[in-house]
């Protein structure tokens, strides 16, 4: 998989490579516009993460040139800007998410995941850790190849933990990705802490291992035990 | 008032009143022009009389035959006074009416009497030479009058033209947009120079209103830029294992920091651009619907804090607002209701259609409920409030016409909603 960040501030483009590649991306990096254009001329990328303020150019520009060289790439706009324009006129040409700063690299990350999944294979996929299996196209669960019933929620929940395994997950950004970033965060906290509780509990029911663990109390990691 | 109704008005007005004065002017010129003339008439009768005394040394009426022309009165030893004119009615012999007449009265001798002789010439064919006069004059000044009125009033029609049409197109200019002013080039000197300064100061505003709007967006970028770079750089950092539970600690209260500072920039935006009023699509929006339907989202939140929802009547209440200010109105609205509710506390969603009420219960303010809507204020030191949320409740209604009120009433917390009543 080749990912190309587009991105002008060096430090923020330096953690989502890194990021990228502990996920086990190739990805590299263009600092500007006339750099980002030269890549997409002479490589084929997977995604392409695009910054929409470059300092020599318009990252909607850029995605333009792109969907018509190579349209099956996908597109995900990282942007300061919150206008609802920007959002719509992304989609409108082409881009597949939007995502505004300050954003969590999980997030993005999980975003970058579900996206190759849609494009390469039309949805059509499993996913598979260990003992658990999750259809994305039926949003179905197996434990040791049982079905297990668990909430729309705690099913989201697992996906984001399955999309970043082996990460510390903030509390924080486990809720805005459950419940977008303009919920109550003293409430959400609260709120994340049961159901990953409730989904620890149905894990366990099914015989499967207890693969969650807090993190200094700042978050949570999914992964080996 | 209109201008050229305004002009029409003071111009009808003061013609009028110079036409009047000068009516009056002509009639009395007139009258006293005739008067001159009768008078030196009746000198020279006077004349003819002593005339006719001198050689007949006598005078019987049966010379002049027509009735009261001349009256001769025998009145006795008496000093002669001077000649006096004086106007008198005499009864007409035949149709007993009432006749003007111009009469000169002296006193003279006649074979060593003084008589009081009164010679009179009727005025009646001067009155109706006065009349004629007057009325053909009326006629020509009233039809000068309307002519110069109708005149007037389509030749200012036509010189204002240019100004009414600038000022039309000044009317439909949306400092929004991307079009300048646009403005005609009028003949008249002044017109066109006024045009031509309008032209140039909505090109500035225009560019000033681009400049800020720019200026937002860009300190939104330069700030949510390095925001973006803390973020991602704590992510990093608690990825590390050797972390101690103290450092685990500051990466929290730095990332809590930096994720409040990133709503409060968001929220002060959000409000530069209320204010700039940079949204500008407005729909008509039932703010009921909208609030039931928020609550509804919410409803995990609500069963998470135990609280109960009550909507007893779902009137709609609809506004003109872009939607995702409306959005952002009743995100507020929600939130609010629900952070400072109690556990198993209760909201309530009201409406009658000309207003609405979100209510709920929780503890008593505690501070000045004057100043709950402004910046920053925030009930109680909760760390991720940033207290901005009734202000832009606030911005937002003073922006669109409506107004929002808050009351206290047996621990219950109420903001209502309802149009402003001068834009209504």
């Amino acid at each position: 998989m080749k990912v190309l960040v587009v991105e002008d501030e060096k430090g923020l483009a330096e953690s989502i490579t890194d990021y990228m590649n502990k996920e086990g991306y190739i990805c590299e990096t263009a600092g500007t516009f006339r750099e980002a254009d030269e890549r997409i001329y002479l490589y084929d990328y997977d995604c392409v993460i695009v910054d929409l303020t470059l300092p020599d150019g318009d990252g909607f520009q850029l995605i333009q040139t792109l969907k018509k060289l190579l349209a099956t790439t996908g597109v995900i706009i990282i942007s300061a800007r919150n206008a609802l324009e920007d959002k719509i006129r992304g989609l409108e040409i082409g881009s597949d998410d939007y995502l505004t700063k300050p954003f969590h690299l999980s997030e993005l990350n999980a975003r970058v995941k579900s996206l190759i999944r849609r494009r390469n294979f039309g949805g059509q996929t499993e996913i598979r850790y260990h003992e658990i299996r999750v259809l994305p196209a039926s949003r179905k669960v197996y434990i040791n190849d049982q079905l297990t019933v668990i909430s729309r929620k705690e099913y989201d929940l697992l996906l984001y933990f399955l999309s970043n395994i082996d990460v510390v997950l903030t509390k924080v950004s486990i809720a805005e990705h459950l419940w977008g970033d303009n919920i109550d965060s003293a409430d959400s906290l609260d709120m994340v802490y049961s159901h990953i509780k409730n989904l620890r509990r149905k894990l366990l029911e099914k015989g499967g291992s207890d693969y969650v663990r807090s993190v200094y109390g700042i978050g949570y990691k999914f992964g080996e035990p | 008032m209109k201008l050229l109704a305004k002009t029409n008005r003071i111009y009808l007005a003061f013609s009028l009143a110079i036409y009047l004065f000068a009516g009056l002017a002509f009639y009395q010129v007139v009258r006293i022009l005739i008067y001159r003339e009768v008078e030196s008439r009746l000198r020279v009768e006077r004349l003819d009389f002593e005339a006719y005394i001198r050689a007949h040394k006598s005078w019987s009426d049966s010379t002049y035959f027509i009735e009261n022309k001349v009256d001769v009165v025998p009145v006795g030893h008496r000093p002669l006074l001077p000649e006096t004119f004086i106007d008198t009615l005499i009864r007409n012999r035949y149709d007993d009416e009432l006749m003007p007449f111009r009469q000169l009265t002296f006193y003279t001798t006649i074979q060593g009497v003084t008589n009081r002789v009164s010679i009179r010439k009727s005025l009646i064919q001067s009155y109706q030479l006065i009349e004629v006069i007057t009325a053909t004059m009326a006629t020509c000044l009233g039809l000068l009058l309307l002519g110069t009125f109708w005149f007037q009033g389509k030749l200012s029609g036509r010189l204002w033209h240019p100004f009414y049409e600038s000022l039309s197109r000044i009317k439909r200019f949306n400092l929004a947009s991307a079009t300048p002013l646009q403005l005609d080039k009028p003949e008249i000197n002044e017109f066109r120079e006024l045009n031509e300064v309008l032209r140039k100061m909505g090109d500035k505003m225009q560019q000033d209103y681009r400049s800020l709007k720019e200026f937002t967006e860009n300190a939104s970028h330069e700030i949510q830029t390095p925001l973006a770079l803390i973020n991602a750089k704590v992510e990093q950092l608690i990825q590390s294992e050797k972390l101690t539970e103290s450092q685990g600690r500051w990466i929290e209260d730095i990332y809590q920091a930096s994720r409040r500072m990133a709503r409060l920039n968001q929220g002060l935006l959000l409000l530069a651009k209320i204010e700039n009023h940079q949204f500008t699509e407005n729909q008509t929006v039932d703010l009921t619907a909208l609030l039931a339907e928020k609550l509804t989202d919410m409803d995990e939140v609500l069963l998470h804090k135990q609280i109960t929802v009550q909507i007893p009547s779902r009137v709609p209440f609809e506004v003109q607002l872009p939607p995702s200010l409306a959005d952002s109105l009743v995100m507020n609205l929600v939130n609010n209701a629900i952070k400072h509710n109690h556990a198993e506390g209760r909201v309530e969603l009201a409406s009658d259609g000309q207003s609405l009420w979100l209510g709920n219960t929780g503890n008593a303010l505690v501070s000045n409920p004057e100043r709950l809507f402004e910046r920053f204020k925030k009930e109680g030191s909760s760390p991720d409030s940033v207290g901005l949320g009734l202000a832009i409740i606030r911005e937002i209604c003073d922006t669109y016409g409506l107004q929002v009120r808050y009351e206290e009433q047996k621990g219950w917390h109420r903001f209502c909603i309802s149009r402003r009543l001068e834009a209504a």
